[in-house]
């Protein structure tokens, strides 16, 4: 595998998922439709992923994922491949869109690899720049499901805990450098017991754990959990900013923020491409707070890319390399 | 003797015909006449639903709604759409409504759906909801010359137009929701605002009963103190998210002279509810507000977040559970289809 140097300041990543290219759009309709074998899904799958990975190398961001091409979504995916998940019928996100929301019938319990082979592929192309493993977290899992086994909310989250770190082992046998866990599902219950709750099960997840470990959230009030997940047994939170106009900036401050922070500085939700200034105005703003230095601060989209048009993801992810790359030099004296 | 009555809390969810019709309207395959009478279609299942479960008020559905705020945003000048964002602690998201200035009704929303509902609903009445001007500022964006309670006050005033109309095409129970006021974020002067803007609304209802609905969580005493002034004939509270504290509440500050629309069957999850349980909080309810002569039973909240399948299952389940209590606790149960025919349907 290349050598491939990430930079010390403002490494730029991304979320996790990115649009659906053609060739997977297609192996998942047919996947619905019961009519396509794994290898056949397989190969359309890595034909998308090595779309997306020449979109980032194109882009220039440094830390990937594997675009989640073979996702239908992040919480149906993995139900699918887990003992004790029934599947579910459409329930409504927004608009016109639609999930399966997956029902829970049984103890949940990991039977095979979920989501190794698309990430061993993608970072078998990357040139060796890193790729995060990205996996949904627990907590996000229970949420995003219906119940009809537990009835207990601790005990569901513990047991799909012990579920995720049986996947996580996978990957650290390989060598991953970087694990995320997303949990969009946390900053909609934004209560003290709600993120004991979680930080208990990402105890589970993480102990022992050497890789990088990348906690997600997003789109709810993390202002107001903030304070409760500071000491998390995480490097990195990757938080979405740009969305919420920003409002978090201040909060880092007021709780002495020192973690490694993933900041969100791309509207997934918006068609509209943020200048290069404009990103880089956002990376200025959080380092006049003075709250972490610029070898703390990841630079990547508020969260994944899936709803965007790919060309609008590609220019977004574009000026947010270039935006990092002025910030560098700025703060840190790094080309 | 408590008479107790059923209707459920709001919106269902679409089913397959309900979804490919918005999805061809949206991309224009459809024309916009095909696509409202396959509309109409998906919308008399769950009228019949209702019907069938023995609700006393129906609603149509609401099936073409995007989000709760979406239909009087679009009918409103002034007021543009922005991104989605999440709706309280749902895996659901809505489009911001962004207020530019005072919003002025260029068509209504509600009359011509109350119209088309009225015949297919009897003998149920129809019930007609809109969102709370408080939740409808906390969730969008004022971007005005206005204050947030200027705001307030004149989306009360824009829906007040709706709901007079409404009442006047044949709605007879109007219901406004005000989910926010359970947020823990609320404040005494925001449930001050909902309550005032809620007493405007129901002024212009006429005859028609009237609800102000707080669901998701339960409101904290000194807000719930605001709700109980405004001038709504009820309140309706989610029991079923927290029932000991929704409880607990009614204990301490009791009914404020309102009837009570009780949240006991659980809509965001897809459980049978246990009727032990339900029976347990509206004996409590009951309890503490002996002044009560009559209670409705409705769900947690809009049905929208369940599958169609279990949304139908819910609806029985109230009505089911309904009838039990009544049975069980020595009430009359408030069923339109067994009780006595409108004059004309008598012939």
């Amino acid at each position: 595998m290349a050598a491939y140097t990430v930079p010390k300041a403002f490494p730029t990543t991304v979320v996790g998922s990115y649009p659906k290219l053609p060739s997977a759009r297609e192996a998942l309709r047919r996947q619905r439709k019961g009519g396509i074998s794994e290898e056949e899904f397989k190969k359309l799958v890595r034909e998308a992923i090595r779309g997306v990975i020449e979109d980032y190398i194109w882009a220039g961001v440094d830390i990937l994922s594997d675009g989640e091409q073979s996702r239908e979504d992040m919480v149906v995916y993995f139900a699918e491949r887990l003992r004790g998940y029934a599947p579910g019928e459409w329930v409504r996100i927004f608009d016109n869109v639609y999930f399966r929301k997956p029902i829970i019938v049984d103890k949940v319990e990991w039977v095979s690899p979920m989501a190794l082979d698309d990430w061993e592929y993608a970072r078998s192309i990357s040139g060796g720049r890193p790729v995060k493993v990205i996996l949904t977290g627990p907590y996000t899992m229970l949420e995003w499901s219906f119940d009809l086994h537990y009835g207990d909310r601790r005990e569901a989250i513990l047991d799909l805990a012990r579920v995720i770190r049986r996947e996580v082992d996978e990957y650290l046998a390989k060598g991953a450098e970087y694990v995320q866990i997303d949990e969009p599902a946390l900053s909609t219950r934004p209560w003290r017991e709600e993120a004991e709750l979680a930080g208990e099960a990402l105890e589970v997840i993480f102990r022992g754990v050497s890789a990088k470990r990348i906690v997600h959230i997003c789109f709810g009030r993390i202002e107001r959990i903030l304070p409760y997940i500071l000491d998390y047994p995480v490097d990195q939170f990757d938080l979405e900013f740009k969305n919420s106009d920003f409002r978090l900036l201040p909060y880092l401050k007021e709780y002495g923020y020192d973690k490694e922070l993933g900041y969100g500085v791309v509207d997934v939700h918006s068609l509209q491409v943020e200048s290069v200034e404009e990103i880089k105005k956002a990376i200025d703003d959080l380092m006049k707070l003075d709250i972490i230095g610029p070898e703390k601060v990841y630079i990547d989209p508020d969260c994944g890319l899936k709803r965007l048009p790919r060309e609008i993801a590609r220019e977004k992810l574009k000026n947010m390399v270039e935006a990092a790359r002025l910030a560098r030099r700025e703060w840190a004296g790094e080309e | 003797m408590a008479k107790f009555w059923a209707s459920v809390l709001g919106g269902y969810p679409r089913g397959r015909l309900a979804r490919y019709t918005m999805r061809d309207l949206d991309s224009g395959a459809l024309e916009p006449y095909r696509g409202l009478v396959e509309l109409e279609r998906a919308s008399a299942l769950v009228v019949g639903a209702q019907l069938a479960s023995g609700m006393r008020f129906v609603v149509d559905g609401m099936l073409d709604w995007h989000d709760i705020f979406r239909p009087f945003a679009e009918a409103w000048r002034n007021v543009y759409l922005d991104g989605i964002i999440r709706y309280f602690d749902n895996n659901f998201f809505y489009r911001i409504p962004v207020f530019r200035g005072e919003p002025e009704p260029q068509r209504l929303v509600l009359p011509g759906r109350v119209k088309g509902l009225k015949m297919l609903a009897e003998p149920a009445g129809v019930k007609v909801v809109v969102p709370g001007p408080l939740t409808m500022v906390k969730m969008g964006r004022n971007e005005s010359d206005l204050s947030d309670y200027e705001l307030v006050d004149k989306i009360a005033s824009a829906l007040a137009l709706e709901v007079r109309e409404a009442v006047a095409n044949g709605a007879v129970f109007v219901q406004i929701d005000e989910p926010f006021l359970s947020d823990p974020e609320a404040s005494r002067d925001d449930a001050r605002a909902a309550a005032e803007a809620a007493s405007r609304i129901a002024r212009e209802a006429g005859t028609a009963l009237t609800a102000l609905a707080v669901y998701f969580d339960t409101p904290k005493p000194d807000i719930y103190e605001e709700i109980i002034d405004s001038k709504v004939s009820l309140v309706s509270l989610d029991v079923g998210d927290a029932p000991a504290r929704a409880i607990g509440l009614l204990r301490e500050k009791g009914c404020g002279g309102h009837g009570l629309v009780l949240g006991v069957i659980d809509a965001r999850r897809i459980h049978d509810d246990s009727y032990s349980n339900v029976r347990e909080f509206v004996i409590k309810a009951l309890d503490a507000c002996r002044e009560l002569e009559e209670v409705g039973l409705t769900t947690t909240t809009w049905l929208d977040l369940v599958p169609l399948r279990f949304s139908l299952r819910k609806t029985y389940i109230l009505g089911l559970y309904t009838e039990r209590l009544a049975a069980d606790l020595g009430g009359e149960a408030v069923i339109p289809i067994t009780a006595k025919p409108e004059p004309y349907l008598a012939g």
